[in-house]
C-alpha cells in the first residue's frame, strides 16, 4: 500500500504544475468508512461502514469518511479537502449535481474537514457543518475520543440530510453489480439451451451418455458465472463496499482544527 | 480540356465534395464552440451566484458585529462601503464578460470587499463577547464557507475559460472564429498580494486607531 502511494505521490509530482507539486490526492476508498489512522476499533470501522452503507440505501445520499494521519498537501484544509471530495466523486451527480457529504479528518495535523455536495446544501448548511464540528465533534477529539467524535459526527451528519432524497434500497456498489450478475444468468440460460438442443438433435440413443459429458461441463460454468456474480456484489463478511456515483463538491461545509 | 484526361464536370463535382467536407467540419467546430461558451457563461453564472452570495450575508454581519461594545467603527464603515462599490460593478451575470478591463474592475472591487471582510474578522478575534455570540460564530462560519466556494467556482470558471481559448485560438478556428463574434475571453487572475495577511494596528490607547492601509490590489 505504502509503495503504490509513493508510486502515486512520485506521478502527481511529475504530472502535476509546481502549484500543486507537493500534494498527493488519495485515492478512492474502499468503503464509506476507512480508517487509515487506526484510530478506531476493528468493530467500530465495521460499524460505521455498515451504518453509512445502509444509509446510502434508504436516503441515496453517500456520506464517505476518511481519517488520515497526515494532510498530503501544501495548501489549506478546506481547499484540499474539496478537491479530494471532488476526485473521489462522492455522490450521485444525476442528482443535483450531487448528494454527497465527505468528513476527512489528519489526526497528526489536527485538522477536520466537512465537504457539502451541491445538492445537499439546503439540507446541511454551512452553519450546521460548523456546529456539528466544533460542538459535537471537537470536544471528542480534545480527549483523543475519535471513536466518540466520529460516531456523533456521523449520526448528526445523517440526521440533517435524512429526508432529502429517497433511495430505493441499493448502494451504487451494489446496483452495477447486480446488472453483471443478471447478465451471467442470460449466458447460462442461453449455454444451457445450447447443450440441450445439441442433445436431443444428434444420437438420440446415447441419450445418457451425453448428458453425463454435458452435466460437469454446465456444472463448471455455473460456478464460474456463479461465483463471478458474487465477487461483483458485497463481498461475504458483511463489508459494503462503496463506489462512487461522480457527485460534485462547491465548496461547501466547515473545516477547521482543534 | 480533353487533354487533361478529367471531364470540367468531374472537377466541378471534386470542388463541390471538397467544400461540403469544408462545410461538415467548420459546422462540426461552429457547434463545439458554442458549446463552450454556454459553459463559459454557465460557469459565469455561478461565480456571480456565489458572490452574490457574500454579499447578502454582509447586513446581518454588520448588525451583529456592531452590537459588540465599543466596537472599532471604522473597521465596519469600511466592509459598508466596499459592499456598496461591489454594487455599483454590474456585470451581466448571465454572459461572461469578453473585456479584461471589465473583468478586472469586478475583481478590484470584489477584492476591496474581500480584504475589509478580513480586517473585520481580524478585529473581532479581539471582542470575547462577540466570540461567545452564537450568531457572529454562525456567521463567520458561512462566510467562510462562502470564501471557499468563490474560490472553488473562480477555478471552474478559469477551466471553461481554458477550454474555450485553446479551441478559438487553435488552427484553424482561428481564422473564422473571430468573425462569427467568439474571441478568446479574459480569466480571473490572482491578486497580488493576496497572500499576505491584513496588518491590523492593535493599539486601543489611542482614540479610534487609523485603519490599516488598504493592501488592493
Amino acid at each position: 500500500m505504502k509503495s503504490i502511494a509513493l508510486l502515486v505521490a512520485s506521478l502527481v509530482a511529475f504530472a502535476s504544475p509546481n502549484l500543486r507539486a507537493a500534494e498527493t490526492i488519495p485515492p478512492k476508498p474502499a468503503g464509506y468508512f476507512n480508517d487509515y489512522a487506526g484510530v478506531v476499533s476493528k468493530e467500530a470501522a465495521l460499524r460505521f461502514n455498515e451504518q453509512l452503507a445502509q444509509f446510502e440505501r434508504e436516503t441515496s445520499n453517500q456520506v464517505v469518511v476518511a481519517v488520515f494521519r497526515k494532510m498530503e498537501s501544501a495548501s489549506s484544509v478546506e481547499d484540499y479537502s474539496q478537491r479530494v471530495a471532488q476526485a473521489w466523486g462522492v455522490g450521485k451527480k444525476e442528482i443535483s449535481k450531487g448528494n454527497g457529504v465527505v468528513m476527512l479528518v489528519f489526526v497528526d495535523d489536527r485538522k477536520i474537514s466537512i465537504q457539502t455536495g451541491y445538492g445537499l446544501e439546503g439540507a446541511l448548511p454551512d452553519a450546521i457543518a460548523f456546529d456539528i464540528r466544533t460542538q459535537h465533534i471537537n470536544p471528542h477529539f480534545h480527549s483523543g475520543d475519535y471513536e466518540g467524535g466520529l460516531a456523533e459526527g456521523i449520526d448528526l451528519i445523517c440526521k440533517a440530510i435524512r429526508g432529502e432524497y429517497k433511495g430505493d434500497g441499493k448502494t451504487n456498489q451494489e446496483r452495477s453489480s447486480r446488472k453483471g450478475g443478471g447478465g451471467n444468468i442470460l449466458f447460462l440460460v442461453i449455454f444451457v439451451a445450447i447443450i440441450l438442443l445439441s442433445m436431443r438433435s444428434s444420437r438420440r440413443r446415447r441419450g445418457y451418455g451425453y448428458s453425463s459429458l454435458g452435466g460437469p461441463f454446465i456444472g463448471g460454468w455455473s460456478g464460474g458465472s456463479g461465483g463471478g456474480w458474487s465477487s461483483g456484489g458485497s463481498s461475504g463478511g458483511g463489508f459494503s463496499g462503496f463506489s462512487g456515483g461522480g457527485g460534485s463538491f462547491g465548496g461547501g461545509g466547515s473545516s477547521g482544527s482543534w | 480540356m480533353k487533354k487533361f484526361g478529367i471531364g470540367c464536370g468531374a472537377v466541378v463535382i471534386i470542388l463541390i465534395v471538397i467544400l461540403v467536407i469544408a462545410g461538415f467540419a467548420i459546422g462540426g467546430s461552429y457547434n463545439r464552440i458554442v458549446k463552450l461558451d454556454q459553459n463559459v457563461n454557465e460557469k459565469w453564472a455561478q461565480v456571480q451566484n456565489v458572490y452574490q452570495r457574500r454579499a447578502d450575508l454582509i447586513p446581518n454581519l454588520v448588525s451583529t458585529v456592531s452590537g459588540a461594545a465599543n466596537f472599532e467603527k471604522s473597521t465596519l464603515i469600511a466592509v459598508t462601503q466596499a459592499r456598496a462599490s461591489v454594487g455599483q460593478v454590474k456585470l451581466d451575470p448571465n454572459k461572461a464578460p469578453t473585456d479584461a478591463a471589465q473583468l478586472q474592475q469586478f475583481q478590484q472591487a470584489q477584492g476591496q470587499l474581500s480584504n475589509a471582510l478580513s480586517r473585520l474578522l481580524v478585529v473581532s478575534e479581539q471582542y470575547p463577547e462577540l466570540k461567545a455570540n452564537q450568531n457572529f460564530l454562525s456567521l463567520q462560519a458561512q462566510l467562510e464557507g462562502t470564501e471557499n466556494r468563490i474560490s472553488v467556482e473562480r477555478g471552474n470558471f478559469n477551466e471553461a475559460v481554458k477550454e474555450y481559448n485553446t479551441v478559438v485560438r487553435s488552427f484553424p478556428t482561428v481564422f473564422f472564429a473571430g468573425m462569427l463574434g467568439f474571441s478568446p475571453r479574459p480569466f480571473f487572475n490572482a491578486q497580488p498580494d493576496a497572500d499576505k495577511a491584513p496588518k491590523v494596528n492593535f493599539d486601543f490607547n489611542q482614540a479610534p486607531a487609523s485603519p490599516a492601509p488598504a493592501t488592493t490590489p
